[in-house]
């Protein structure tokens, strides 16, 4: 196996747990290439960076926002809702890209 | 019991999801308003995730549930209603984004199935080895801001895999299903995303005199 093989293969399991002839062909290659265990490692650092990340939590204002929406569509007050946007003064306003058949507020 | 007798007797939030979901369908607006108070936090993450934006995530987020409230009688059972959801997620995204030009970057992706090697079939270039790990690094400001960069220059048909399958962990099967791919172009765009990650990163984690183990 050559290192192109193992760079079209190797990232579909970056862990290399699988068991398969392929699998076993690539852990032997990469105990005797230090490029593409350094690739593997870099792969897989990539993926942790991306994982650790932080991951925001839905801010007050949108969630009001939503369920501002959602009100209108219970009340049936519309069959069409249309997107509330953020205004300058931080109150819910319509957004202008979404259609709707009438003004809900 | 009947399960709308259920809704009114019982608190929504203890309510099994299938339940919850049967009702909204039959127009029951306290089973709607609970389905988008399950899910509000999931859609908003994932669709952060997708645009690293947080107005965009917002705009995603409401016409994700607008589109919910006006496609629910066509969700029929068959999937997980989560992965209904992070279908209509993405198709919003889609929409979002059409209009960018991506030609140029997928060129730039496709090559990256033809790494440089030598005619031997070996690297034709030393890989520099990435010392530092994602702990000792600690997500610096200047870090973040790097992968912020790397991500959003991913066309979305990559990103919205690299989201799915890494970030979020969700299987093969599952991704392909939600884009609306075939497994084996959900693992090719994958390859291609991380490897296209992995470049726009190099130069800022590889060790200064690179070099092999």
């Amino acid at each position: 196996m050559k290192c192109r093989d193992v760079y079209l293969h190797i990232c579909e399991n970056l862990d290399q747990g699988a068991d398969s002839p392929r699998c076993r062909q690539i852990r032997r290659h990469l105990e005797a290439c230090s490029d593409c265990a350094s690739y593997l490692d870099s792969l897989k650092k990539t993926v942790d960076l991306y994982r650790a990340l932080p991951d925001p939590r839905i801010p007050r204002g949108a969630h009001l926002r939503l369920f501002k929406i959602i009100k209108t569509i219970n009340r049936g007050e519309t069959s069409s809702p249309r997107r509330l946007k953020k205004t300058a003064d931080g109150k819910a306003g319509h957004g202008a890209k979404t259609p709707g058949k009438r003004r809900n507020n | 019991m009947p399960a709308s007798h259920l809704l009114k007797t019982s608190s929504p939030r203890t309510l099994p999801e299938e339940l919850i979901i049967a009702e909204a369908r039959r127009g029951d607006r306290k089973a709607f308003a609970e389905l988008v108070r399950r899910y509000e936090e999931t859609v908003y993450r994932f669709s952060y995730k997708l645009c690293r934006d947080r107005e965009k995530a917002e705009e995603t987020l409401q016409d994700t549930f607008i589109n919910v409230f006006r496609k629910l009688n066509s969700f029929d059972g068959k999937s997980k209603f989560s992965t209904w959801l992070y279908t209509i997620v993405v198709n919003n995204c889609r929409m979002r984004h059409r209009r960018r030009k991506i030609r140029e970057i997928e060129e730039s992706l496709e090559s990256l199935d033809n790494p440089p090697a030598s005619v031997d079939g070996h690297f034709s270039k030393e890989i520099a080895r990435w010392e530092e790990t994602p702990a000792d690094l600690m997500l610096g400001k200047e870090l973040k801001e790097q992968l912020d960069a790397a991500i959003q220059k991913l066309p979305d048909e990559y990103r919205v895999v690299f989201v799915l399958r890494d970030i979020d962990g969700r299987s093969t099967e599952e991704t392909a299903a939600i884009v609306g791919i075939s497994q084996e172009a959900a693992k090719s765009r994958l390859r291609r995303a991380r490897a296209y990650l992995r470049e726009q990163l190099d130069p800022y984690m590889s060790t200064p005199q690179g070099g092999r183990r």
